[in-house]
């Protein structure tokens, strides 16, 4: 390939400037916003920290149910081939379309106390709407397809070789499973859940939906600017900001590793 | 000992059809063919990683067709060693010694035992990332000897090495298939293999098995030009057979003239028509004055090229139709042959194979 003219070279990197800055002016304006008073401030507000202890806790369940739902998934994806494998990869990548409000109320018409299914799952104690299951309902929703495929790249980077030897050595189908491509996928899986909780933890639109109350720190911050104004929202934006950074940077640093 | 009968299977773009092979008790066996000829594929249905759809596969005495891989007691070795990285040389090596009751104490002998026997005992507690490829293909046959299979299978493991590794760990295959009287099946696309190492011999392509037999067998009477191109006899040529002569000796035969372009041979043939005549390089003998002989087919030739393997030198001559004769070195040398000279070459007719 040979280089074009100097005049293109330039006329790209600025192209591509204006992009990067448009995406690190507006986080780096709203991070040197907020002061440290207010900043503390809004870590003494106890709704605020309860908001925050609740997203991390609400997405940190969605995680864990995402992973054992969807890793089966994710390897046999990466593995099998079969009929309606391409439609169910569809599927699952599904939710990244939808606008979320729509998910939020499709699932309140899915899981309400009036629907087949909420219907006899409230009568054991289990509500969705306006209650914490919802929110893990609908991270769940948006979440999940980032971890399915995150793990099934993580599968099949893994030589199936490897588990046939691992067969002709005595270990059954599952033992190989766990002793040989669990542990070498382990670590793409586990930057697919961080990306996954991540992505749990930023959800807004779905959630506000089936449930405002108890708040997550996204329908917190919502609902400081539309009560209180953009000056009341910023504090509480810029922490949430700075954990998402956190969760990001740790997620890189394992896919790095990956690539060593 | 592994018998095969009436194998087929479909697995992804791989067929197999109608797979039938022997190898006896303690023998060492070997599937030959292309790459994409379904060898890997068929040691795969052996092991029990690929799903037979017809036919049997027995293994010393049981069947073992429907059985999963993990209660047939094989070992596998792959040709790019498939080594699990998480794992140290030690660790490797002991992996299929875990289902084994054993005491730590033992299961390390054992381990300590079989890296002896390869000459990588003082590997054991390295890492596997950083092994050359020699080591690693010794890892693997070490992982694959230590419980002790009945059978081994090999997918093409001299591929990935370079020559002097290879030949020293095919010196320490054969040593251990000789003392521990292991049966072997053993792919490869590697003829040269084949004659050192195998007892029977089977040539396989497109999924099916085309020739099986001794290995000098097959390299002495190919039963059709593919193999024949394939186990590298050299001289192949397509021509046309017509009777010259009464019934010979043997019945069935006569005599006959075999025309290929401007090459003439007189042969014994079983038939008229269409044919491939197969002449091994070792066959044709060269001279710089004609020889004496009436049973001989002798022409005359121009040398084209000179391959010098050591002891042995290949001589590729036109007469005709292209050929090569395979002479020792010290002959060559002796009689000055050269790209130019000309020459004399004569073959017997009993060394013309036709099919």
């Amino acid at each position: 390939m040979t280089k074009p003219a100097p005049w293109i070279q330039i006329l790209l990197a600025g192209l591509g400037a204006v992009l990067v800055l448009f995406i690190v002016g507006p986080l780096l304006r709203l991070l040197f916003k907020a002061s440290p008073a207010s900043l503390a401030e809004a870590l003494r507000d106890p709704e605020f920290s309860q908001s925050i202890l609740l997203t991390v806790a609400t997405a940190t369940v969605a995680t864990a149910i995402a992973l054992v739902l969807g890793i089966p998934l994710a390897y046999l994806l990466a593995r099998r081939e079969f009929r309606g494998r391409r439609l169910l990869q569809g599927i699952v990548d599904l939710p990244v379309v939808i606008p979320h409000p729509v998910a939020g109320l499709a699932l309140i018409l899915f899981l309400g106390r009036r629907s087949p299914l909420g219907a006899p799952l409230a009568e054991l104690g289990l509500e969705f709407v306006s209650h914490v299951p919802g929110i893990v309902a609908a991270m769940l929703f948006v979440s999940a397809p980032l971890l399915v495929s995150g793990a099934r790249e993580a599968f099949a980077s893994v030589d199936p070789r490897l588990e046939r030897v691992a067969r002709s050595l005595g270990d059954t189908p599952l033992r190989a499973f766990r002793r040989i491509t669990l542990p070498l996928a382990g670590r793409g899986i586990l930057a697919g859940a961080i990306l996954a909780w991540a992505r749990a933890v930023s959800e807004f639109g779905s959630i506000v939906i089936i449930t405002y109350n108890p708040k997550v720190a996204s329908v917190y911050i919502f609902d400081r600017f539309t009560s209180f104004g953009l000056n009341a929202a910023i504090p509480a934006a810029v922490l949430l900001l700075v954990l998402a950074l956190l969760v990001f940077g740790a997620a890189r640093l394992l896919e790095g590793r990956e690539l060593r | 000992m592994i018998r095969l009968a009436g194998v087929g299977l479909r697995l992804g773009e791989f067929t197999l059809r109608d797979i039938t092979l022997d190898v006896p008790e303690g023998g060492y066996g070997l599937v030959i063919g292309p790459s994409g000829s379904g060898k890997t594929t068929l040691l795969e249905a052996v092991a029990g990683l690929a799903p037979v759809s017809t036919g049997s596969i027995t293994v010393r005495g049981q069947e073992v067709t429907y059985l999963p891989p993990e209660r047939r007691g094989l070992g596998m070795v792959y040709q790019r060693y498939h080594l699990f990285p998480h794992f140290t040389v030690g660790q490797n090596i002991g992996y299929g010694l875990d289902r084994h009751r054993m005491s730590v104490s033992e299961r390390r002998a054992r381990v300590r035992e079989v890296a002896d026997a390869l000459a990588i005992a003082d590997l054991l507690e390295r890492g596997v990332r950083r092994l050359s490829g020699g080591e690693a293909q010794r890892v693997a046959l070490a992982r694959a000897l230590a419980p002790r299979p009945s059978i081994l299978l090999l997918d093409e493991p001299f591929a990935s090495l370079d020559p002097s590794t290879r030949e020293g760990i095919r010196r320490e295959l054969e040593r251990i298939h000789e003392q521990e009287g292991i049966t072997i099946l053993h792919v490869t696309h590697d003829f040269d293999e084949a004659l050192r190492l195998g007892d029977v011999v089977a040539v396989m392509a497109l999924g099916e098995i085309v020739q099986q037999g001794r290995p000098e067998e097959v390299f002495r009477h190919p039963n059709s030009p593919f193999v024949a191109r394939f186990i590298g006899a050299a001289n192949v040529l397509p021509g046309q057979v017509t009777r010259t002569g009464p019934a010979g000796e043997r019945a069935g035969t006569f005599a006959a003239r075999f025309t290929s372009s401007d090459l003439v041979l007189d042969t014994i043939a079983e038939r008229e028509g269409q044919a491939h005549a197969v002449v091994q390089p070792e066959d044709i003998a060269l001279s710089h004055t004609p020889q004496a002989s009436s049973a001989r087919n002798q022409f005359r030739g121009e040398v084209v090229a000179v391959e010098r393997m050591g002891p042995l030198t290949y001589v590729h001559i036109e007469a005709g139709r292209r050929l090569v004769a395979a002479l020792t070195t010290a002959s060559v040398d002796g009689m000055g042959i050269a790209p130019g000279s000309q020459v004399f070459a004569t073959i017997k007719a009993t060394a013309i194979h036709l099919m």
